[in-house]
């Protein structure tokens, strides 16, 4: 998932969007702070229950309905309120990248070679109208991904039997044979096209979420749709506050899959600047802040409030998609050139320094399925990344007689971006290109660099993931099939498309099917294969800075979704 | 006079229309403003995006579209915003006008106040020393980049001084009048002071001049002639007759501050009224906001144009005809 | 005329539609007079010096600070009080979050007044942005106010049909906020440049602020021109030409255009600093002058997310800005008083 932005980063003050994120004293998914002991306990502890949990963002983020909305503000959410057959776990750390039946009573059955899914759905759950989850609405969730265009209804639901018919004419959608309801036994049955092991991971995020079959075929903007969670939308403008209340019929099924709520209620209020924000919390007048501390804030929010400071390395990562298809960077020596060049330390400190950010020198994050240490582009050779090479990439692009030519680098026209961005500038001009940057606004840039027609030779942008699996990266942003010249969906920014890198991943995909462990392995040589081509420069990769209030207990933060909203406690 | 008012609604419909139609093109033909993309979402498949071009007649020509964009705007009024789907964009205008409203009717009383005691004071002490000092503030207060003083007003308010003389300040933001009237003022106070900073010093400017050139005219010297108090010719001659010109200047700034032009104000104040929404809309490029918004705005300059122009028209037969 | 601004930008409309004609010569009586108003001649100083000094840019850069204001200096370290420091400083105490550039040091050879956030000498850029600035400033007036004269001499002239376009035109320009226009060209043109016949302005060029704000403008010195036209037409000696059978091309050469100047020459120091204020107001919302390229404005951008830390680089670019405003507009009344006192716009004081 490219992180979701919908505000505009206005000002530096206001905005110093993407900036900066935070680091920690104490290891990754640390544990909570404001005197409360963390995730170890399990189980609901009944004193901590009550209060109003203020939460501040910017902006709000776009429509409220989970099957349309992209951004990570808002699935941070739906966590606490939209439930499907399945869910990743909520819990801290590591084993949050684990599934778990959710509304199913069990892991599905899979049979037909990986092409069936059979799940028994939970009775006795229901809606936060009173009315009961039924097959029925699970049958129209899936159709209802079709009928609202999802976002993701051509490259996470396309392979369910009849979704390619029903994403290209969707008021004729017969899902019929691929999903198959039985209410007298509770069963739903999910048939495929191809085997698809990473499916499971695509029904545990919200655009499959469970919702009533009432709920209006198209888009439902900000009106709210009943929820199956421990809360429920009760109010909702995006220009001022989003309003989330206990859903009077929800009962804890399964602490991993949706452990119940201490908050009474949960208001995620809009329309502060950032700076404004961050003082709020710092005088306990609100507990959270979505969006990340402005940079000259981060100084005394790491002094003076440690213990408040929750930082988390995310599974993403900076990149610099060099256009395959343009001069100069049709020839890999320039683009080998750019990645020995580029000094990850710089971009780096302009993110918010060691503490916030980790340099990579690989596609596949730290830590990331198939993630191998593998650096092809320091100086002095090693597994990971210390210094750039300045001789070999100038000696490299003196081999090109590339030198000389117009470069245009597009950032978004954030503090943080256009920081690294003109760096960047400054560097190819020191590598003798004349270069130029064009900042534009956070919100269209990152469909402007994916558009062909604008010639884009040269951008800045982030990659986050939709869930663990090394597809979500290397095949997403590389493969060939990303690639559609002249659309502005055109995810495969640097239009690399290589016939036998594309080969390898199509048979990693086919591995996944039987052999994690060796679809792993084969990932990793993807990965190498890919940094040699060098079709991008990878920068480094965030950590998140959770900054929340003292009175704030039971921090947990999930990989996969980020704080659990529901978790905090603020008694 | 009818005739001329009637003329000066339609010169005004058709200046309204050309420009919606204005802002229209210079979106349309921008390139990367296609919002199909944005609003299908990240990565969408390419049968997404016709989906949505279909939904949201974008694949229609553009003389539809705008047609459309035009009947949801002012017919059925339910036009919806590109990037917070779903979003209606009267209301959003509507939300947003008590904001603007509040902070251009306080600073318009303090500059009017303070501008106008300038004014007269400089006029009053021509040839003192008074007068320079007064005159260079006007003029200080006119360079100074508005946003810029907004920043440095809340570096010490928000922060340098927080601690100490400012601690009363509240954290940036609006606050309803309706919900507490005490909170309200507060928190407009100094993006308050800060508008009128600029505009005082114009209006003190025009006022000394408009009231120094007063003071040369024939009633005036009549009025001395006959012993009428220095102070009284002041007020009563030079002041009232000054004030004409400043009464149409103030209609018309007040126009275009209501129509959005206190932006950079609210912007940096973090105040969501009608500028902010107008610039955000702009950075989003989420055309149907930016045309209500701009039709809003433009509508608040013409009206006030208007308005002056038949204030003139009613005082000056002259003006009718021309 | 600068004087009236909306946030910035001028509200009032028409100079006074009939006016008196200057009397003959009054060029060299204008700078007579202009020349005896002591705050026009201290503003006059004051600006040359701001002149010379942003002039002398590369000079300070190059053989004073000895740096390069438009290359980053991540990494790099100088020499404060004689000891080696980095110019951005990551935080080394807490949980270690942040990075800091160099405050101020007070010392001209190494970042006097600190460094921003890419590790670049603050001081120098602000010369640099300085000559961007007052070159933004001064051609956009003039082009702004070159325009506003043919617009303003035709349509008053010619009347008609063609007025009747033009002053459409004007009105339609006029009735969208100065700056929610200029933001809107902006916005539009920074992301695909400008291509006019064979001309193209690239997105980054400084020509775009200058043309953007000069046609934000135009209404506003075209305005009272025409006006100004109108009420010439009618004077006898105009009448008396055209009944000799002079050409229209002629007529506006050698009667219109010496009478309408005198009051463009009043408008051209107060343009220049109100499209000065609408360049740094365009750059601290991120669409006027682009980086690298720096001006007061972007500096005063750049320096908003410094401003807790470093605040030097906000106030610095401000206070420059500010000061040049005050002296353009003092020589500006000057200028005005001396050339054609009755020549003020409403609200023009």
């Amino acid at each position: 998932m490219h992180r979701v932005r919908t505000s505009v980063a206005l000002l530096g003050l206001a905005a110093a969007a993407a900036c900066s994120s935070g680091s920690t004293a104490s290891a990754p998914s640390t544990a909570a702070t404001g005197g409360s002991s963390p995730a170890t306990s399990v189980g609901f502890q009944e004193q901590h229950k009550g209060g109003t949990l203020k939460l501040l963002a910017k902006s709000g983020g776009g429509t409220l309905d989970p099957k349309i909305n992209y951004t990570l503000q808002y699935w941070q959410l739906y966590q606490a309120t939209y439930d499907g057959l399945l869910a990743f776990k909520k819990v801290d750390g590591e084993a949050s990248f684990t599934v778990v039946p959710d509304l199913a009573e069990a892991l599905p059955e899979v049979t037909d070679g990986g092409k069936t899914y059979t799940f028994t759905l939970r009775k006795g759950i229901k809606f936060s109208n009173g009315a009961d989850v039924t097959t029925k609405d699970v049958v129209a969730s899936f159709k209802r991904i079709y009928s609202a265009s999802t976002p993701t209804e051509g490259t996470f639901y396309n392979g369910i039997v009849g979704a390619a018919a029903c994403i290209k004419t969707p008021a004729a959608c017969d899902l019929s044979k691929g999903v198959v309801a039985d209410p007298a036994t509770n069963k739903v049955v999910i048939n495929l096209v191809e085997p698809d092991p990473e499916f499971p991971y695509k029904l545990s995020v919200p655009h499959a979420a469970i919702l009533p079959a009432t709920a209006p075929p198209k888009d439902a903007g900000n009106v709210p749709i009943p929820t199956t969670g421990p809360y429920m939308f009760a109010s909702y403008d995006p220009n001022r506050a989003l309003t989330m209340v206990r859903n009077p019929y929800f009962k804890e099924w399964s602490h991993d899959a949706q452990p119940a709520g201490y908050s009474d209620s949960i208001v995620e209020s809009f329309g502060l600047t950032v700076e404004a924000a961050v003082t709020a919390v710092e005088n306990g007048q609100a507990d959270w802040v979505y969006d990340p501390p402005p940079a000259d804030r981060l100084n005394e929010i790491g002094t003076k409030y440690t213990a408040q400071a929750h930082v988390n390395p995310l599974t993403a990562f900076y990149y610099l998609p060099m256009n395959t298809r343009l001069a100069p960077f049709d020839n890999v020596k320039v683009r080998q050139a750019i990645n020995l060049a580029v000094d990850r330390n710089a971009a780096v400190k302009l993110f918010g320094g060691t503490q916030l950010a980790q340099p990579v020198c690989t596609f596949l994050p730290p830590g990331f399925p198939g993630h191998v240490d593998d650096c092809q582009y320091t100086k002095g050779g090693g597994t990971t990344w210390s210094a750039p090479d300045l001789d070999k990439a100038k000696q490299l692009i003196k081999e090109s007689g590339t030198a000389g030519m117009a470069v245009g680098i597009v950032v978004q026209d954030d503090e943080v971006n256009k920081a690294i961005g003109e760096y960047v500038q400054s560097l190819l001009t020191e590598l003798g290109y004349k270069a130029t940057l064009k900042p534009i606004s956070a919100n269209i840039q990152f469909t402007y660099i994916q558009n062909t027609k604008n010639k884009v030779q040269i951008s800045l942008t982030a990659w986050y993931q939709d869930y663990p699996a090394a597809s979500d990266f290397l095949n997403v942003l590389l493969s060939c099939a990303s690639f559609t010249p002249g659309s502005d969906s055109s995810i495969n920014i640097a239009g690399f498309c290589d016939k036998g890198i594309d080969a390898q991943m199509q048979d990693a995909l086919v591995t996944e099917r039987t052999d994690q462990k060796a679809a792993d392995v084969k990932w990793g040589q993807v990965d190498k294969a890919v940094m040699t081509a060098s079709p991008v420069v990878p920068l480094f990769t965030p950590k998140l800075i959770d900054f929340t209030s003292k009175r704030v207990g039971n921090y947990q933060f999930s990989k996969q979704f980020y704080m659990l909203v529901s978790q905090l406690w603020t008694k | 006079m009818l005739g001329f008012a009637v003329k000066r609604s339609a010169s005004a419909v058709l200046v309204l229309f050309s420009l919606s139609v204005l802002v229209f093109l210079i979106f349309f033909a921008t390139p990367g403003v296609d919002p199909a993309a944005r609003i299908a979402g990240r990565n969408a498949d390419q049968a997404t995006l016709m989906q949505v071009r279909q939904e949201f007649g974008l694949d229609r020509p553009l003389p539809v579209r705008y047609g459309l964009m035009m009947e949801h705007l002012f017919v059925q009024r339910d036009l919806t915003s590109f990037v917070n789907r779903g979003v209606k964009v009267i209301p959003q205008i509507t939300q947003a006008v008590p904001v603007t409203l509040s902070l251009v009717v306080g600073a318009a009383v303090i500059w009017m106040v303070v501008g106008i005691a300038m004014g007269v004071g400089a006029a009053a002490w021509q040839g003192r020393a008074a007068d320079p000092i007064i005159v260079l503030l006007g003029v200080v207060g006119v360079s100074m980049p508005v946003y810029w003083l907004g920043e440095v007003v809340n570096l010490l308010t928000q922060s340098r001084l927080h601690g100490s003389v400012f601690s009363w300040v509240p954290a940036l933001g609006y606050v309803k009048l309706t919900d507490d009237p005490a909170q309200w003022a507060l928190h407009l106070l100094f993006p308050w002071l800060t508008l009128a900073a600029l505009y005082a010093g114009i209006y003190a400017r025009v006022l000394r001049s408009e009231m120094l050139s007063a003071l040369d005219e024939d009633y005036v010297r009549t009025a001395r002639a006959k012993g009428v108090s220095e102070r009284r010719i002041l007020i009563r001659h030079a002041l009232r007759c000054s004030l004409i010109p400043v009464v149409s200047l103030f209609g018309l700034d007040f126009g275009a501050l209501v129509g959005g032009s206190a932006l950079l104000t609210e912007v940096v104040f973090g105040l969501p009224g009608v500028g902010r929404l107008t610039y955000e809309a702009l950075q989003n490029l989420d055309l149907p906001v930016i045309l209500g918004t701009v039709i809003y705005a433009a509508f608040f300059v013409v009206l006030a144009n208007a308005v002056v122009d038949m204030l003139y028209a009613l005082l000056d037969p002259r003006v009718r005809r021309a | 005329m600068a004087a009236v601004t909306v946030d910035g930008a001028p509200a009032s409309r028409d100079l006074p539609a009939e006016q008196a004609l200057p009397s003959p010569g009054p060029w060299r009586t204008a700078l007579g007079q202009v020349r005896r108003n002591r705050a026009a001649m201290a503003s006059a100083v004051v600006l040359v010096l701001i002149v010379v000094v942003c002039v002398a840019a590369p000079f300070y850069a190059h053989s004073v600070a000895h740096t390069d204001p438009f290359t980053s200096n991540v990494s790099g370290t100088t020499l404060v009080g004689g000891k080696t420091v980095p110019v951005l400083q990551p935080s080394t105490t807490g949980l270690g979050l942040g990075v800091t550039p160099l405050g101020p040091t007070w010392d001209v050879r190494h970042y006097f007044l600190g460094a921003d956030n890419q590790g670049r000498d603050v001081m120098a850029r602000l010369l640099y942005g300085g000559r961007n600035s007052l070159l933004i400033g001064v051609a956009a007036a003039l082009l702004c106010c070159a325009l506003a004269t043919v617009i303003g001499v035709l349509a008053g002239y010619f009347g008609g049909a063609i007025d009747a376009v033009l002053s459409r035109l004007l009105d339609v320009v006029w009735a969208f906020p100065v700056y929610l226009l200029a933001i809107c060209l902006s916005v539009v043109l920074l992301t695909s440049g400008l291509t006019i016949g064979p001309l193209h302005v690239g997105a980054g060029s400084l020509w775009l602020p200058v043309l953007i704000i000069a046609v934000v403008y135009v209404p506003y010195v075209a305005r009272p021109l025409r006006g100004q036209v109108l009420a010439l037409k009618n004077k006898e000696f105009i009448a008396a030409t055209v009944g000799v059978g002079a050409s229209d091309l002629s007529i506006m050469r050698r009667d219109l255009l010496p009478n309408v100047l005198p009051t463009v020459a009043v408008f051209l120091p107060l343009m220049t600093a109100l499209s000065m204020l609408t360049e740094s107001a365009l750059s601290f919302l991120s669409v006027g002058v682009q980086p690298p390229q720096a001006s007061w404005g972007t500096i005063i951008n750049d320096g908003l997310g410094l401003l807790y830390t470093r605040p030097a680089v906000t106030l610095a670019p401000g206070i420059a800005v500010a000061l040049t405003a005050v002296v353009l507009n003092l020589l500006g009344d000057g200028v005005r008083e001396a050339l054609d006192p009755r020549a003020r716009l409403r609200g023009a004081g």
